[in-house]
C-alpha cells in the first residue's frame, strides 16, 4: 500500500478487519456521512465535471478544490438514486484523497477497493464499485491537462 | 373501493399499512427485497424483515434458485409459516419484490402480496423508517415436496419450442435493449452478454408501462388497453415473458397474472444474459 495516501491506508486499516456484519454498518456510516462532502456555497472550485454516464444510476457531479501548492480536496454531488455503496465510496474516497497531488491521484491502483467493500458486495457490484474513483481520476486527468495547456501558454 | 383488479387482494395499499403497522397480526410478515444490496441496513419499514434476492434466493453455485431445504431454512429464520402472508416490497417500483414473490410462488408459497408503489412511496409519504432488525421466534417452515417450475417458470428449450409455435412472447427490457443498441438497462454498466437483440416475434413492452410516476399500478382499464388492446395477449392462452435476468419480467408476470388474472404466464429468467450469450440461439433485431 505504498503508493496510496496515508488517510486511505489509514481508511483501508480499518475495514480489513472488520466481519461482513461490521463492514456492511462501516459502509452506511460512510454513506450517511457522504452529504458532507457536497459542493458548498461561496466555494470556489479549478474544474467541474457534472454527468451522468452508463455506469452510474444517477448524475454525480466532481468539483476539484486546489490549493498553493496545488493539492486538491473533492466536493462530490450525488443525485437522488445513487446507490448507497456509491455514497459510501464516495466518502470514503473524499476523505481518503483529501490533499494529494492530482498526478498522485491518476496513478492510484484500484485494487485497494476489494479490501475496504469486502469479497461478497464485490462480486455483486464489481462494476459500480469503481465509479468513483474513476471519476476522480478522470477529473484529476481533467486539471493536469488544463494546467499542461496553460503553463505551455504562459512559456 | 374496489380496484378492478381479477385478485385485488394480492395488493396492499401503502396507507391501509402504515395505519395498520403497529397492530399487524402475528401471520402477516414484511419483506424488504432490493436491488441496492445495502439499501435496508440504510433504513426500513418497521417490522420488515430483509431478503436478499442474490444471496438468499439464487444458489451460490449453480445459476438456479434455492433448493426447497434451503428455502424452509430462509422461511423459519424469518418466523414464516406456510399460513404466513408475506407482503413484500422494495426499491425500482418493486421490480424485486415481484423477484421474490415469484420465487416464493415457485415453492408454492402463494399467502402473498406487493405493497404497492414500494419503498419510494413509503418514503415520500414521509413515513417511518427504522435501522432496528425486528427478530421473530424461529419457525419449523416444512420442506417443500418439490419446486413448482413447471407452473410459473419456463426455460431455454421450453421458449424455443413456444416461438416456434408462434406463442406470444413479451419482452419487458427498455427499448434500446429490445433494438440491440443497449445489452443492459439504460444507465448501468454495458456488460453481461455477448449479443444484443430480442429473442425472434417478440413483442416490446417495456415493464414500465405498467406503473405510474410514484411506482404504483395503473387501473385495470390502463393495464387491459396495454396488454391485451396494444399487445393483444389473451387472458386465457400461455404467455412469456422475459427481461436479462428475469427480474424485470417479475414484475410484468405478476401484472398479467393478478392484476389481469391471465390464466398461464411464465417467466423465463433466464432471460436475455442466458438467450444473449447461447451458442446456435436466434435473435432478431
Amino acid at each position: 500500500m505504498e503508493e496510496l495516501p496515508k488517510a486511505l491506508k489509514d481508511i483501508i486499516s480499518t475495514f480489513e478487519v472488520l466481519g461482513e456484519e461490521e463492514r456492511r454498518e462501516m459502509l452506511i456510516a460512510y454513506s450517511e456521512a457522504a452529504p458532507q462532502f457536497s459542493p458548498k456555497e461561496g466555494e470556489s472550485y479549478v474544474l467541474t465535471d457534472v454527468r451522468k454516464d452508463e455506469e452510474c444510476t444517477d448524475t454525480v457531479g466532481v468539483y476539484l478544490i486546489s490549493d498553493e501548492e496545488g493539492k486538491v480536496n473533492f466536493r462530490i454531488h450525488l443525485g437522488p438514486h445513487v446507490q448507497t455503496l456509491t455514497k459510501a465510496m464516495t466518502s470514503i474516497l473524499c476523505q481518503g484523497l483529501s490533499g494529494s497531488l492530482p498526478e498522485q491521484i491518476v496513478n492510484i491502483p484500484s485494487t485497494f477497493i476489494s479490501k475496504i467493500v469486502g469479497g461478497e458486495l464485490f462480486r455483486v457490484r464489481s462494476q459500480t464499485v469503481y465509479y468513483v474513483l474513476g471519476r476522480m481520476k478522470s477529473a484529476c486527468k481533467q486539471l493536469i491537462n488544463k494546467k499542461t495547456i496553460e503553463n505551455g501558454q504562459v512559456h | 373501493m374496489s380496484t378492478g383488479y381479477v385478485f385485488e387482494e394480492k395488493i396492499v395499499e401503502i396507507e391501509w399499512l402504515a395505519q395498520n403497522l403497529n397492530s399487524l397480526a402475528p401471520d402477516i410478515r414484511i419483506i424488504e427485497s432490493n436491488e441496492d444490496v445495502l439499501l435496508y441496513d440504510t433504513g426500513h419499514i418497521p417490522g420488515a424483515v430483509h431478503i436478499d434476492w442474490r444471496k438468499d434466493l439464487q444458489d451460490p453455485i449453480i445459476r438456479d434458485y434455492i433448493s426447497a431445504e434451503k428455502f424452509a431454512e430462509l422461511c423459519s429464520r424469518n418466523g414464516i409459516t406456510p399460513h404466513t402472508t408475506c407482503i413484500f416490497y422494495g426499491d425500482k417500483s418493486n421490480w424485486w419484490a415481484c423477484y421474490a414473490l415469484w420465487a416464493f410462488e415457485l415453492f408454492d408459497h402463494k399467502k402473498s402480496k406487493i405493497l404497492n408503489g414500494g419503498r419510494d412511496k413509503w418514503i415520500k409519504l414521509g413515513l417511518p423508517l427504522t435501522k432496528e432488525k425486528p427478530s421473530f421466534e424461529r419457525t419449523h417452515y416444512p420442506v417443500p415436496s418439490k419446486r413448482m417450475d413447471e407452473d410459473i417458470r419456463i426455460f431455454y428449450n421450453g421458449v424455443l419450442d413456444f416461438l416456434k409455435a408462434k406463442g406470444p412472447l413479451i419482452d419487458v427490457r427498455s427499448p434500446g435493449e429490445y433494438s440491440g443498441e443497449l445489452l443492459h438497462m439504460p444507465e448501468y454498466p454495458q456488460e453481461g452478454v455477448l449479443r444484443g437483440g430480442h429473442i425472434p416475434g417478440a413483442k416490446s413492452v417495456p415493464w414500465k408501462t405498467a406503473v405510474k410516476e410514484d411506482g404504483t399500478f395503473k387501473s385495470i382499464a390502463e393495464l387491459r388497453d396495454i396488454y391485451e388492446k396494444q399487445a393483444g395477449l389473451d387472458p386465457e392462452k400461455e404467455t412469456v415473458v422475459y427481461c436479462r435476468i428475469g427480474e424485470r419480467s417479475s414484475h410484468t408476470w405478476f401484472v398479467l397474472k393478478y392484476l389481469l388474472g391471465h390464466k398461464n404466464v411464465k417467466n423465463y429468467d433466464g432471460s436475455w444474459t442466458e438467450w444473449g450469450n447461447k451458442v446456435g440461439a436466434p435473435i432478431e433485431r
